[in-house]
């Protein structure tokens, strides 16, 4: 069942068969140029190549990616707009002052600062997007262990993985059947039947893991989780091109730095 | 209420980051404790983590209609206490970044403060509070997943605010536009997810009331007397 999860997705991408510790370079790494850019020219550059990357190469249906760079986009607009009123500098455009000691304003340097975060926004999410994608957790949770993360968070994190889709199944059989019986038809039906959702899903989730630790003592479970240790290799062709395109990101970064004001920083 | 990836500068990331560090570590003994004490734990550790991650991807019906997650952070720290909740929202946090697209990497110590940390430990000092007080079940479930709630909202628009402190009166009033701007969407999620959650507990306490006597999360008296009058 389609539960609407990008992890559904990133088992099938185009780059499935690309070792995680590249495709982790390449989305960490633009994270990074975006946020230590003083402008909005590497970040937008990140936006538009990742997406392209995404879009190319991992072969996401071009829907999907549009609906999921409108998510954040409420987030955006609210902290944004918030950010442009606060911040001041530069030529005043409007200002009020609704009492006394709190000035909110929209000024030239206001809006270059909101188009710069709104930007790295932007260039973050698309690194964010790339990750998610492109990189199923199974294969996360393979380069966890071989960097050594905590066996305990490991194995939490697993059995949280594990537990997900098989109550992801139970919540949309529950919530058809309430829709099926107008369950959401008012607010307050709504919140009533959304209290029962819920409350069916804990105790499931309790049946389910009491159900799990019989199956894993009858497994001898000792305290680790076993796993299959092979991961896709570090390919040559792979790790070349993530090289050279954080180096290009790198670069745009460098040349940008000087004129940092003229090309739109703050 | 999530920070998204690339909304915070790199300082103010390393910064949140090096706050939680602590607060997981200690997560993480708490949590290497009760797992030496009781290997059964896991199992419902995760799948309570499991629940946690699906509550927050459903929509909660909104009054404003704007479109709002529950956090369930105060469920499990009702449940676990907040240092063992604070693991727990760790992995929940990378989940909801991977699966969802919800909140970020770079973002996440700023998120573990404000929805594993603040949210958490509040709701958990109410919770102390009232257990074994005259208040029904009902009325402390809601009580403390609502102020985890607002202390969630408040510590993410204090996040915003010193990223970000105001030209004119610095992060007070930052802070201030901050909190305006997402009352709006934050305080009727806080209470539509107060009476969701108490909602949730009457279910339990009618259906399976040994998960709370298992759980030692409230007095005999108090889950029989809820049941009695439910």
């Amino acid at each position: 069942m389609d539960h609407g999860y990008l992890e559904n997705v990133a088992q099938e991408n185009g780059l499935v068969n690309v070792s995680p510790y590249v495709k982790l370079a390449v989305g960490l790494g633009a994270i990074l140029l975006s946020l230590v850019s003083p402008n909005w020219i590497t970040p937008l550059f990140l936006t538009l190549t990742l997406g392209g990357a995404i879009l190319l190469l991992a072969r996401i249906d071009p829907g999907l990616y549009a609906r999921l760079l409108l998510a954040p986009l409420s987030f955006a607009v609210f902290s944004v707009t918030a950010v442009i009123l606060v911040t001041g500098g530069g030529e005043v455009f409007w200002a009020w002052q609704p009492v006394p000691g709190v000035a909110l304003s929209v000024t030239s340097r206001s809006v270059l600062q909101g188009m710069l975060v709104f930007s790295r926004m932007l260039g973050g999410m698309s690194a964010l997007f790339f990750i998610a994608l492109t990189t199923p957790l199974t294969e996360l949770f393979m380069v966890m262990r071989q960097c050594r993360f905590p066996t305990t968070l490991l194995n939490l994190a697993m059995m949280v993985y594990r537990s997900i889709f098989i109550l992801a199944d139970q919540v949309d059989q529950v919530m058809s059947a309430q829709r099926m019986r107008l369950g959401y038809s008012s607010p307050r039906e709504a919140v009533q039947s959304f209290g029962m959702l819920c409350g069916a899903a804990f105790i499931a989730s309790w049946e389910a893991g009491e159900d799990l630790l019989r199956a894993m003592d009858a497994r001898c479970y000792a305290g680790r989780f076993a796993m299959l240790s092979e991961s896709q290799p570090v390919e040559a062709g792979p790790l070349a091109a993530a090289t050279a395109y954080l180096l290009v990101g790198s670069g745009l970064l460098l040349a940008t730095l000087p004129g940092a004001l003229s090309w739109g920083g703050v | 209420m999530h920070i998204m990836e690339g909304f915070l500068p790199l300082e103010w990331c390393i910064a949140w980051w090096v706050l939680a560090l602590p607060f997981l570590g200690w997560g993480f003994f708490r949590l290497r404790r009760v797992l030496d004490a009781d290997r059964e734990a896991l199992p419902l550790l995760g799948v309570t983590g499991a629940f946690i991650f699906i509550l927050s991807s459903l929509k909660l019906p909104s009054v404003t209609g704007s479109s709002s997650h529950p956090t369930g952070t105060g469920l499990s720290s009702i449940c676990f206490g907040p240092g063992i909740t604070s693991v727990v929202c760790l992995v929940v946090l990378l989940f909801q970044s991977l699966f969802l697209a919800h909140g970020g990497l770079s973002v996440l110590g700023a998120n573990i403060i404000s929805m594993g940390v603040v949210g958490p430990m509040a709701g958990y000092l109410v919770y102390r509070a009232l257990r074994d007080s005259r208040v029904n079940v009902y009325m402390t479930v809601f009580l403390v997943c609502a102020v985890a709630d607002i202390c969630t909202y408040v510590t993410t628009s204090l996040e915003l605010a010193l990223a970000y402190p105001a030209a004119v009166g610095g992060v007070a009033t930052s802070l201030g536009v901050f909190l305006g701007i997402f009352a709006v969407t934050q305080v009727p999620l806080a209470i539509v997810e107060g009476i969701v959650l108490a909602l949730v507990f009457k279910y339990i306490i009618q259906l399976k009331p040994e998960i709370l006597f298992r759980l030692r999360i409230f007095p005999e008296r108090a889950i029989t007397e809820a049941r009695g009058g439910a």
